[in-house]
């Protein structure tokens, strides 16, 4: 197993997307205890962390991985966005959350959008889906927003979810 | 910026304990789902389940820098169990845990595996104490942490696992194997 993992460092306009930290466990869980989680899901303390120490192992596995996003001008943390791809997963998935008082003001869609650019460039990375519960109609204008389209066909994390499909730098400046 | 995550490779007379590589997930898998093998450790419910039990450990060595080793047959180089230093969120300490797949029982692997696991924790990483929490009806690995010099100290809650007992393990001082100070494994090899 490789010893040291290169986590690679995005910087954006506001943000810095980063590897998460043993320590900032507790946003996590205190974001997936939350009503805030209900298109997530709900987890309690042990639970979380094993979601949390899940996401940390995808970086050595796979060579992506979930990113804390923290805001340059006061480095306060806004949120998270990873690259995930849970053994059932069919396709590599793009996700997001905001931490408590971040919302509203376009983090998630700026870090999601550096963050999928890195997936297709650097990382290379042949497609990339965002799994979507039917009921997050603000993940769903977050999807949409960022270019990505509702595929009727791929099939989801579950059988419910919405398959919504970021294409390629390449093919969004051709349509 | 960088995850460090460092998992060495350690080798008994018959075994060797290494990182956990995708190519094991099979014979992980395998021993998660199957509730006969694995009551007593935690069954996952299916493949997928098994897939972020599997990645959880991965990331449980990169937020602690310990975790379980795939344990590994020498002679033939095939995964024949896990072993290693547990501890979780919920957790109520550090524990020693040991598994062997299937196929691979009564040939002491185990307690092979779990010993020099257990001589890592205390050499490598400073650890004073370790336990090993064990579900009720677990003969087999009440009787492994008793051979491994282990007692039976309180009955707890886990969070995972419900009522089990915690054993408790003798201290590096009582094993002889003081904290290796130069940092040399090969003085306990």
């Amino acid at each position: 197993m490789t010893d040291i993992v290169q986590i690679p460092r995005l910087e954006t306009e506001r943000l810095i997307l980063r590897a998460p930290q043993a320590e900032e466990f507790e946003a996590y869980r205190a974001l997936v205890a939350s009503d805030r989680a209900v298109h997530m899901f709900q987890l309690d303390r042990p639970a979380a962390w094993k979601e949390f120490a899940a996401e940390m192992g995808h970086w050595p596995l796979f060579g992506y991985g979930p990113w804390h996003v923290e805001r340059r001008e006061d480095g306060a943390l806004v949120g998270a966005i990873s690259l995930l791809s849970h053994d059932h997963y069919p396709e590599t998935e793009l996700g997001w959350h905001l931490y408590d008082g971040h919302e509203g003001q376009g983090y998630a869609f700026e870090a999601a959008t550096a963050a999928r650019a890195w997936a297709f460039g650097e990382r290379g990375l042949p497609s990339l889906v965002s799994y979507i519960d039917p009921a997050n109609t603000r993940s769903i204008a977050l999807a949409e927003r960022l270019g990505a389209t509702l595929d009727r066909e791929a099939r989801g994390e579950d059988a419910t979810d919405l398959v919504y499909r970021h294409s390629r730098p390449a093919e969004r400046v051709a349509q | 910026m960088t995850l460090s995550l460092h998992i060495p490779r350690l080798e008994t007379p018959r075994l060797i304990l290494r990182g956990p590589e995708p190519a094991d997930f099979d014979s992980y898998a395998a021993f998660l789902t199957e509730p006969k093998r694995s009551w007593g450790f935690g069954t996952e419910e299916d493949r997928p389940k098994a897939w972020r039990w599997f990645a959880c450990n991965i990331g449980h060595w990169a937020l602690h820098g310990y975790g379980y080793f795939t344990v590994e047959v020498k002679e033939t180089g095939q995964p024949c169990g896990i072993a290693g230093i547990w501890n979780p969120e919920g957790w109520p300490e550090p524990e020693v845990g040991y598994v062997v797949f299937d196929g691979y029982e009564g040939r002491g692997i185990a307690f092979e595996a779990a010993t020099r696991a257990r001589e890592w924790a205390y050499t490598e990483l400073g650890f004073t104490t370790l336990t090993s929490n064990i579900v009720p009806g677990n003969a087999r690995s009440v009787a492994l942490a008793e051979r491994m010099g282990a007692w039976y100290e309180r009955s707890y809650r886990n969070v995972q696992m419900g009522e089990e007992m915690l054993y408790r393990h003798p201290g590096p001082e009582a094993l002889g194997i003081g904290s290796d100070a130069d940092g040399s494994p090969e003085a306990y090899a």
